[in-house]
């Protein structure tokens, strides 16, 4: 060191600040290791409220709010992990990828043509067993089929969930998936678990004020008229056919129900109306999508297929005759909903 | 006159210098001057020794003499002004003294710093405190001096966020301390303790949770005078706090008032005229535009065409336009808002001498609020005198009656909610007590009394039985009562008039005990301690009275009413604590080089769990005056410099005894017998502790060219912990809940104070610029059972937004996080699962065009409470403020700047306002020009396709604005930044010449004019970003803050 002059001196000022700065600079960063690192939580009181998931083969279902939050932070990751049958082994049919429809815009059920509607939607490869990235929702596609997957009363599969996001991971085990086989229509007449008929029709939604030909003091009730929903086979296009039959199983004209609005019976296009048959191109499944529409029941769960006519009763008094069936139909192809009037056939004709 | 004093001017520069310093005793004559003005300085202290004891005080004309030993150094000390030191030499003996002393802030050092009952020189104080001049709080006339002190000291927070008349906005040292929520979105709040004159004023117990609790909502601090006082001290840190323990958690703001310093009596006389006018109001459609825009809604979005003309039938408001009754344009506002005209006296009569001085002050204060039927008046009479007959013999009284009288109007404190509906009213409405507003229009009618009486007394005792051994007392004691009296007639209270008595009274009661001495061992070298006790007591109790259908509006008796319907009764608020606290404290000062205090608390309280004992509370704290080593003492350019360090630990009663102990309670009769039982609904917990905060704190401070720039520069890092937080227990415990210490939080920032005198003292013209700014930041450390994370929901009048508490974080609201609006269906994502439109709640409430764009978090195209993000930062990061001061002769320009930045507000007005084209569309109510906001239009013919690009949804779909709330505040839409800038205060003030004033016999008169609350600069939207809760939001319910113009004068005889 030299002298004692003044070049010393701030040469001493400034080591000193610089031994105080960095005095305060290890102060402060002190401080903030002290305090915890911000960082998202997964709950432990969180987890799975369904752990048996039992989706009809051949319709797309999904579940959701089968997962409670509680302190987890959202956004959190979910992934399905670990899918296999109940022998251990892995289950690359739920994990490979096939193809199905997605839909890229919203029905509304005014779509002007079938074109309009698969404009809708497009085909993408998915594997059958799917969780949404961010919630615990399911999706167990409509490709999926029993003839490839274990269906009830087979103990089905188990798979894993890996619930991750900055706070850490967690693993929610052994949920079990349990197919049910295909049950293409709704109403049906199969058992869930066999998938085999139980009977051999099944009945109207609703029927009012439908006199019958033969007695016309009675009003046709539900035991009156059986319905039959049958697909073609081989099916060749994508349709629906209405028919109605009499007590003899002869062939009606649909043209009787004079007031129904043939144009909007079903959400379907080029409509071809025979004396003995109204036909529709359709496409499926029916409803497209379970939102309330013109063409469905008031929750857009399944579909209204609504026949009506008008006429002068007995006294002069006007009757708004109905009668028609709330439907689904999940299966492709070409279908037809069949009436059979098998007591009575109803009066369509004006009494004088 | 003037050769005299300069002959006496240069004899004394000249100075005859005698080297001789022996102890002869010697008598001086001499006089103190003002530097700036000139004028003798009347009641100077003037104080010899060491430690220095005053010997005399200045008369009239600023003349004294004293005897004293050759080479003793004179201090000259008065209240605003710099401490002068002279060392008496033979020279001055000869002739007349001449000192000059110079207003306070020309250098801070020699400020006097309070640190606990003890008043120690800035150089010596450890800790970290700030002071504020009495003089800087005369100019604007407050009703409350907190809103004065926004701005004023770095760190300390003042939001000034209920302009009612009396009352108190939301005050926070170095942000707020706790986490504790109300359920209805308030947060604890955690004002530093106040010490008026030795009196510990506890400003959060009377206005705790939120407000709403009755009562005549004058805050305690509003009763005292600003005029009266002659500094405000403001601690900061543990080592500045010790001394006041268990209360002292918040921080400490000392309150001084003025003192009797002169032989000859000094009156004065100030007195403030001002107005104040009401903030802008809100624009509205009026009348017509009102009724056509809800038609218009009507027709456009009802579900039919028929339905439509129904339903506009229906409501004669919307069909009726010839109807004089429904054909009106009232903009309510206009009746509910008003300028008025208030005054401030006040007389001060002091004087005394050293054995015996004294103080009277009178204070007369009047406010009319804003708001029509509101107001505040405040009768003070303080005193305060000290006896000093012997050296070693002290004592002190004070004494201050103040009572305040409110006039609360329609509401209570903090909200104004009947007078923020009847301005939201419809504007078709005639303005009669017919319509929907005669409550609130009819205001006079409701006869509204609420008073506040204060009495604050202390006596300090002080005796030096043994040199340097002093004995201390101080016993303070407070008493405040609170009445409440409202009557409404029956016909504004569905044929039922209503009388509300309530009254409440609180009590506080300390005394302490305390044993110090000094030790000087060698020259140098000082050492001091001590031990001290405290013990206080403070309870509380208040009743309440709702007396229902008296026989007639002219009789307000206590017969005749309706018992059936009648309520009253002690509330359940009650309490009666107690605190003892011990403390020994050592204090080493090596030539005012080097400080070190150590302090040592043990605390018990009544609200502590038995098992909790007494707690220990220990707090170190040092200070080297680095300016002073021989190494640096030769810089010219330093003036002063010191480092601070500090840690230390202090606790705040929380809780209640109940927590603690438990609760009995008075079950159904049994066999004729009534029964107790033990509450179910709380476990005691006798562990329970009380909050304690842990404060480390690091500071700079130095004066650079001759104190032309000070810096002052702090940083800290505090924990609170302990804090109370209820729990939910299994209900096989048998009990439903427990009261827990598990929640923690640490908060951490700096503060930095420049004082810059921008031209040299010798200059005519003298401008003091001081800037203040704190950043603050804090963030939860730990949660009731190890959680990480919870949501604490909030029950916010009808806008529920849950708050997250998070690790690592800052309490955060939960909201929906908005990436604009829908354009049209379309857009509007499906589900490709499903095929369902993004929906609100799983209800089947599909989105459609108009309706705001919510980011779906988890995916599942659903908007529900999963989709809620923590987003914005409510509580302030950035507060401080810009004082100037410019001085050219007897002319005087000061302006106050405030700022609070880094702030998000919820917009909580401008979402009541747009919802206002839905909620009331058959009802009626005002609704707001729409033109200023980018809202989503429908194209011509179409319901759900129109605007792209728009901000704001679709107002005026009603049908569907029900389940959807479109406007709800819980959206990143209403969240917007607070940042503000406020001028605060300009005043213009002009001090009379001497001579003049000589022919009035004046000693001194000034008159200032003063615009405070001038402007606030943010981009906030809404009305006004201070006033808003202190969780940020913007409720518009609360009382607007007035802008005053004000012209005072002050005298002094």
């Amino acid at each position: 060191m030299r002298n004692n002059n003044g070049k010393d001196m701030y040469c001493i000022v400034s080591r000193n600040t610089a031994y105080m700065l960095l005095f305060f600079m290890v102060a402060m960063t002190a401080c903030k290791k002290l305090v915890p690192k911000e960082r998202t939580t997964i709950g432990g009181d969180s987890g799975f409220t369904l752990d048996t998931y039992e989706p009809i083969l051949g319709r797309t279902t999904y579940f959701s709010d089968n997962f409670y939050q509680g302190s987890t932070t959202y956004p959190a990751d979910f992934k399905i992990i670990n899918v296999r049958r109940r022998t251990g082994e892995p289950a690359p049919e739920l994990t490979d990828a096939f193809p199905v429809k997605v839909w890229k815009a919203a029905y509304t059920g005014e779509e002007k043509s079938i074109a309009e509607i698969e404009a809708k939607r497009r085909e993408e490869y998915h594997s059958i067993l799917e969780m949404s990235p961010h919630t615990g929702d399911i999706t167990f596609w409509g490709a999926g089929k029993s003839d490839f997957i274990f269906a009830q009363p087979d103990s089905g599969y188990l798979f894993d969930v890996e619930l991750s996001n900055s706070g850490g991971r967690r693993f929610f085990r052994n949920l079990k998936l349990m197919p049910m086989k295909e049950i293409p229509t709704l109403p049906t007449n199969l058992n869930a678990m066999t998938g085999q008929p139980v009977g051999e029709n099944f009945g109207l939604s609703f029927i009012e004020n439908v006199t019958g030909i033969k007695n016309s003091s009675r009003n046709l009730g539900f035991s009156d008229v059986d319905v039959y929903i049958r697909k073609a086979n081989p099916s060749t296009r994508n349709t629906l056919t209405f028919r109605f039959l009499d007590t003899l199983y002869q062939p009606m004209n649909p043209a009787i129900f004079n007031t129904t609005d043939w144009a909007n019976l079903v959400h379907g296009f080029n409509m071809k109306k025979t004396d003995t048959y109204v036909q529709y191109d359709v496409a499926y499944p029916i409803p497209l999508v379970s939102v309330p529409t013109r063409y469905t029941t008031s929750d857009g769960r399944t579909a209204r297929a609504a026949f009506t006519w008008s006429r002068i009763g007995f006294g002069g008094a006007r009757i708004n005759a109905s009668f028609g069936l709330n439907f689904a139909i999940y299966d492709p192809g070409d279908w037809e909903i069949v009436f059979a009037f098998k007591n009575d056939v109803p009066k369509t004709t004006d009494d004088l | 006159m003037r050769l005299f004093f300069s002959v006496i001017g240069v004899l004394f520069i000249t100075g005859f210098w005698n080297a001789t310093n022996g102890q002869t005793k010697v008598t001086l004559k001499g006089r103190v001057t003002d530097k700036d003005l000139g004028t003798g300085k009347p009641g100077v202290t003037v104080s010899a020794g060491k430690p220095p004891v005053p010997v005399t005080q200045t008369d009239e004309n600023g003349g004294f003499t004293v005897t004293v030993s050759l080479g003793t150094n004179l201090l000259f000390s008065h209240a605003g002004y710099n401490v002068r030191d002279y060392k008496v030499t033979a020279a001055d003996t000869s002739d007349v003294l001449y000192i000059e002393l110079e207003q306070s802030g020309a250098s801070s050092l020699s400020e006097v710093r309070v640190e606990g009952y003890r008043t120690k020189n800035r150089d010596a104080a450890t800790g970290s405190s700030a002071t504020i001049s009495g003089k800087v709080l005369q100019d604007v006339p407050v009703s409350n001096v907190v809103e004065l002190l926004q701005g004023k000291v770095a760190g300390l927070d003042v939001q000034n966020n209920n302009g009612s008349p009396g009352g108190m906005g939301t005050i926070n040292l170095r942000g707020a301390s706790s986490i504790s929520m109300t359920s209805d979105g308030y947060l604890r709040p955690t004002s530093p303790l106040f010490v008026v004159d030795g009196t510990p004023i506890d400003v959060n117990s009377g206005y705790e949770y939120g407000f709403q609790s009755s009562g005549p909502g004058i805050s305690p601090i509003a009763l005292i005078p600003p005029q009266d006082i002659e500094k405000v001290d403001v601690l900061r840190d543990a080592a500045a706090t010790a001394q006041y323990g268990s209360r002292a958690a918040y921080g400490v703001i000392v309150i001084t008032t003025k003192r009797g310093l002169s032989k000859v009596p000094i009156v004065s006389y100030s007195a403030q005229f001002f107005t104040k006018t009401p903030p802008k109001l809100r624009p509205i459609l009026g009348g017509k535009e009102e009724r056509l825009s809800r038609i218009q809604a009507i027709l456009d979005y009802d579900s039919s065409a028929a339905s439509a003309l129904a339903l506009i039938n229906r409501y004669p408001a919307l069909s009726d336009s010839l109807n004089p009754y429904y054909n009106n344009a009232t903009d309510w506002q206009k009746y509910f808002f008003r300028t008025t005209l208030n005054q401030d006296h006040t007389i001060q009569v002091r004087g005394g001498d050293k054995t015996f001085n004294y103080k009277t002050n009178l204070n007369y204060y009047q406010e009319a609020g804003i708001i029509r039927n509101t107001g505040f008046k405040r009768y003070s009479l303080s005193m305060n005198a000290r006896y000093w007959p012997v050296e070693n013999f002290l004592a002190d009284i004070s004494l201050q009656g103040s009572l305040g009288q409110k006039q609360a109007g329609s509401s209570n404190t903090m909200d104004q909610d009947k007078v923020y509906n009847a301005i939201r009213s419809s504007t078709l409405m005639p303005a009669s007590i017919y319509s929907g507003t005669g409550e609130v229009f009819n205001l006079d009618a409701i006869r509204s009394n609420n008073k506040s009486a204060n009495i604050l007394g202390t006596l300090n005792l002080q005796w030096e039985f043994v040199k340097g051994l002093t004995l201390r007392n101080n016993f303070s004691y407070n008493f405040n009562s609170g009445t409440e009296d409202t009557y409404t007639p029956s016909y504004l209270n569905n044929n039922s008039s209503e009388g509300i008595t309530y009254s409440d009274r609180r009590y506080v009661i300390n005394n302490r005990v305390s044993l110090d001495f000094v030790k000087m061992i060698g020259e140098a070298f000082q050492l001091s301690g001590g031990a001290v006790n405290e013990i206080s007591t403070e309870g509380f109790r208040a009743s309440r009275n709702v007396l229902v259908g008296f026989p007639s509006d002219q009789i307000e008796g206590s017969i005749g009413y309706n018992p059936m319907r009648s309520r009253g009764g002690i509330l359940d608020n009650l309490y009666d604590k107690r605190i003892v606290g011990n403390l020994g404290y050592l204090s080493f000062n090596y030539d005012k080089r080097y400080v070190i205090d150590l302090n040592y608390r043990l605390d018990a309280t009544s609200s502590n769990g038995p098992s909790a004992g007494y707690l220990k509370n220990p707090s170190i704290s040092a200070r080297w005056n680095f300016q002073k080593e021989k190494f640096l003492s030769n810089l010219e350019w330093l003036s002063y410099g010191a480092v601070r360090g500090s840690w230390g630990r202090t606790i705040a009663p929380t809780g209640d005894i109940f927590d603690v102990y438990g609760k009995y309670i008075i079950g159904q009769q049994y066999n004729n017998n009534p029964t107790v039982f033990i509450d179910l609904n709380r476990v005691p917990n006798v562990a329970f502790l009380p909050l304690t905060t842990t404060k480390t704190n690091f500071g700079t401070e130095f004066g650079l060219f001759n104190n032309r720039l000070e810096v002052n520069y702090d940083t800290y890092y505090e924990t609170v912990d302990n804090e109370g937080r209820e729990i939910a227990l299994p209900n096989t415990s048998g009990f439903a809940k427990k009261m827990t210490n598990e929640t923690s939080m640490a908060k951490f920032g700096h503060e930095l104070t420049l004082t810059l005198r921008v031209f040299s003292p010798e200059k005519p013209v003298q401008w003091t610029v001081s800037a203040n700014g704190a950043l603050n930041r804090k963030v939860v450390t730990r949660l009731p059972g190890g959680l990480r994370e919870f949501v604490f929901p909030v029950n916010d009048g009808g806008s529920n937004i849950p708050v997250v508490y998070r690790l690592g974080k800052d309490l955060t609201p939960l909201i929906y996080y908005n990436t604009g609006v829908y354009a049209s269906t379309a857009d509007v994502p499906v589900n490709p699962a499903t095929g369902k439109r993004m929906q609100l709640g799983n209800q089947g409430f599909y989105m459609q065009g108009g309706d705001p764009r919510w980011v779906d978090v988890n995916g599942d195209y659903v908007i529900d409470d999963r989709d809620l993000l923590p987003l914005g930062n409510p509580f302030p990061r950035a507060t401080g403020g810009i004082y100037s001061t410019v001085q050219y002769k007897d002319f005087m320009l000061v302006t106050q700047v405030n700022y609070t930045l880094v702030r998000d507000i919820l917009n909580e007005a401008a979402a009541t306002e747009l919802s206002s084209y839905t909620t009331n569309i058959f009802a009626g109510g005002a609704v707001p020009p729409i033109e200023n906001y980018n809202y989503w239009k429908a194209d011509p013919g179409e319901k759900t396709t129109g605007t792209v690009g728009a901000v704001y949804p679709n107002p005026y779909d009603f049908r569907r604005a029900a389940t959807l709330d479109p406007f709800r505040t819980n959206q990143s839409l209403f969240l917007e930044d607070g940042s503000y800038w406020k001028i605060s205060q300009i005043t213009l003030s002009y001090n009379f010449a001497p001579e003049f004033l000589r022919r009035f016999r004046m000693t001194s008169a000034r008159l200032n004019l003063t615009a405070a609350n001038v402007y606030t600069f943010s981009r906030y939207t809404g009305p006004d970003p201070e006033l808003v809760t202190s969780f940020g939001r913007d409720k518009s319910k609360g009382y607007p803050n007035a802008r005053t113009y004000s012209l005072g004068l002050s005298v002094q005889f």
